[in-house]
């Protein structure tokens, strides 16, 4: 029947009909699935599963033994430790009694304050970068980046400030100031600051001009009174020989990771650059800076650069490392940048010209942007990389987190407890780095969105 | 010049400047001589179709007339103002240009609609709402306005191609480059993209098509020109061109790509 018919027709085309899909088979799919696939693929494969799960089990149950289980939690010193467990449990009170040391260095503890209100200033400074609704977010993260260090400076250093300083922690102020009043007026009304204020005041919402003057006057009054703040505040001085811990390791590893991004993208645009100085200048930079170790820098930084300033001028130590940390992870960016470049086909910049775009727009809005998404985990690697080499500053005489774990075990108290204060410290340190990982893999997927089909 | 063109074109525009006119180009890459004595003049609301085997220079020359690439002797002359006075006459003659690239060249990181607005927002500063009712007008004109919060790569290469003509319209330029600009494009796209251009052309754009597709010169085309080894060996319009070429290297090119 179906060959008649199809016979009937013969001068008609046939209608093509796509078959239905099926659903996977179960055994491919789910857990299972999944584990018959990557685990017991084979017989070596299902062998070598079961020897790594062995060896991790070992592994761990020591270390949870070791560290929980058979640890001492109280005890005045490390010979009431020896004598409870011995070597086969950890000996804890120590690095407990020396947690604001590892922490803050030998900062003085009643102003110890001064550290953590910086640090929440911080966070509530970029806060706003993550809500929905904020317009200014620009505008919020170049001034964390600009303007917080001078403010931040202050609360750690204090002292007497000259008329320069009084200026900057007034721009610091103002524009913390200015941060959440703008974000808050945006969340709320969906305007920046200033404009409404303009509105407050009286002005046309259609007079541009007007609207413009208004905000200028309102940060302006801003500005003053955060002059007329820092003029009557200030506090003690505390020199950086007392900074350490966790805290200078922050702080030098902070000016490294926001010096070195932008400083690395000029370098490399240097580097690319068609004018023969301007190439040859931040070639010899890079190239320098990448063929010495970074130890060498800082003794380089920390011994001869006094030698060559005039007399009188004197640059402080933390200052020196923290000069030297910058620059030469300045240069390692440079060319982790000029890799990014590299991978961005011509006919995008050829694109941006041909729309009427200079050399500046066409860098800052189109090559940029995607060329640092290429780069996010090898510049995140890198920032990686630059927390953990702030250790080698210990070498110049700066006590970051690594050397007051050494410290512990000098302390007479504690004498020999090098092992807890340095699992302690690892911690740390894999805190910090796993969180910047994460950090970047979370950006990778939510900037990588539309651009795979 | 068709009539159209009377009305796309401002009246003042039209006054018998060509509007592009190559005297003497020579280009070299290294020590490959790419384009030899090149003289072409283009009038307005002309509409010309370049062809020729590759490496004949074809792209070399279109992209020498809004100065992707610099040529070492001759000049180029955009409606009478020529090039190379200082860069920012260059920035303001190239901004009367548009051009399409065989690879598309949009920006992957911007959505259909932010790829048209963004020179309108960053060269000519228009308001945000001003720059979005232009760039919606272009994406209908070449039919993908429902594409405009996609982001590039989420479309097929002949929608990728269209946006990237409504990108090089919005600045309203008054001539418009076509560098192969069906080359990459899957079979079935290619008549998409043709189509856009023939309404492109039909409102009396000046028009230069680097292309192999000839049914679109035979359509569109007031002059067809072959190049071969960095120099125009002839052009004519495309009935005369077709029927009857004058040299054999011309007839030979055809016979292989009809």
């Amino acid at each position: 029947m179906p060959d008649e018919a199809r016979l009937a027709a013969a001068d008609q085309p046939l209608v093509f009909r796509p078959k239905p899909e099926r659903p996977p088979p179960t055994s491919s799919i789910g857990v299972l699935g999944w584990m018959r696939a990557n685990l017991f693929s084979s017989v070596s494969n299902a062998l070598l599963t079961l020897l790594g799960a062995y060896i991790a089990i070992v592994f761990f149950t020591a270390i949870i033994n070791w560290a929980l289980v058979d640890a001492v939690w109280e005890a005045s010193n490390r010979r009431e430790c020896l004598d409870r467990v011995g070597r086969a449990g950890a000996c804890w009170p120590g690095v407990i009694a020396w947690i604001p040391n590892l922490l803050y260095g030998l900062y003085p503890k009643d102003q110890v304050w001064r550290i953590n209100i910086a640090f929440l200033i911080l966070v509530a400074w970029a806060l706003p970068l993550w809500l929905p609704r904020v317009r200014s977010k620009v505008g919020i993260g170049l001034s964390a980046v600009l303007l917080y260090p001078f403010l931040a400076s202050y609360f750690f250093h204090g002292g007497a400030k000259d008329l320069l300083w009084t200026a900057l922690i007034a721009l610091g102020m103002a524009a913390f100031a200015w941060v959440w009043l703008t974000t808050l007026s945006e969340r709320t009304t969906g305007l920046p600051f200033g404009a409404v204020v303009a509105r407050l005041t009286g002005a046309p919402e259609d007079d541009e001009a007007a609207t413009r003057t208004r905000a200028r006057i309102a940060y302006a009054v801003l500005y003053l009174v955060a002059v007329g703040v820092t003029t009557q505040w200030s506090l003690s001085e505390v020199s950086t020989r007392y900074w350490g811990g966790l805290f200078l390791t922050l702080v030098i590893s902070g000016f490294g990771i926001t010096f070195s991004l932008p400083a690395g993208v000029m370098l490399a645009l240097g580097r690319r650059s068609q004018m023969p100085f301007i190439s040859l200048c931040s070639t010899a930079f890079i190239e320098l800076f990448r063929s010495v170790p970074l130890i060498t820098i800082l003794f380089m930084f920390n011994t001869m650069l006094p030698l060559f300033l005039p007399v009188g001028v004197e640059v402080n130590r933390l200052v020196r490392a923290i000069v030297a940390v910058c620059l030469f992870a300045a240069a390692y960016m440079a060319e982790i940048v000029r890799g990014g470049l590299q991978a961005i086909p011509r006919g995008q910049y050829e694109a941006a010209s041909a729309v009427g775009l200079g050399f500046w727009q066409s860098t800052a809005l189109v090559i940029m942007p995607q060329a640092l998404r290429i780069m996010i985990p090898t510049i995140v690697g890198n920032f990686i990389g630059l927390f953990k080499d702030t250790t080698l500053v210990s070498i110049i005489g700066l006590f970051d987190l690594l050397s007051m774990a050494r410290a512990v075990g000098e302390d007479t108290t504690w004498l020999g407890l090098f092992l807890e204060p340095f699992f302690f410290i690892t911690m740390i340190y894999f805190v910090f780095c796993f969180l910047m990982s994460q950090y970047s893999l979370n950006l990778e997927r939510k900037l990588g969105a539309g651009q795979r089909r | 010049m068709s009539g159209a063109a009377a009305t796309l074109a401002p009246a003042a525009t039209r006054t018998g400047v060509p509007a592009i006119e190559l005297i003497g180009l020579n280009k070299w890459f290294g020590h490959f001589h790419v384009l030899k004595d090149i003289d072409l003049q283009v009038a307005e609301g002309e509409k010309v179709v370049v062809c020729g085997p590759s490496g004949s220079g074809k792209s070399t020359m279109i992209r020498c007339v809004n100065q992707l690439e610099q040529q070492q002797e001759g000049r180029v002359v955009i409606h009478g103002r020529a090039f190379g006075e200082s860069a920012q006459k260059d920035e303001e003659i190239r901004r009367d240009i548009g051009m399409v690239f065989q690879q598309f060249n949009l920006f992957p990181h911007m959505t259909v609609l932010e790829n048209c607005t963004f020179a309108l927002t960053w060269v000519k500063h228009l308001p945000k709402a001003e720059a979005e009712a232009i760039a919606m007008s272009l994406l209908e004109r070449v039919h993908i306005p429902e594409q405009a919060k996609k982001y590039p790569l989420q479309l097929s290469g002949g929608q990728q191609q269209r946006v990237a003509i409504a990108r090089a319209l919005c600045m309203r330029p008054r001539i418009m480059l076509f560098d192969e600009p069906t080359s990459a494009l899957d079979p079935e796209m290619i008549n998409e993209v043709l189509e856009v251009m023939v309404e492109l052309a039909e409102s009396g754009m000046t028009m230069m098509v680097v292309t192999h597709e000839m049914g679109f010169a035979r359509k569109v085309a007031d002059r067809v020109i072959f190049m071969d080894q960095g120099e125009i060996v002839e052009g004519a319009p495309p009935e005369v061109f077709f029927a009857n070429p004058r040299y054999d290297r011309t007839r030979l090119f055809l016979s292989q790509i009809l």
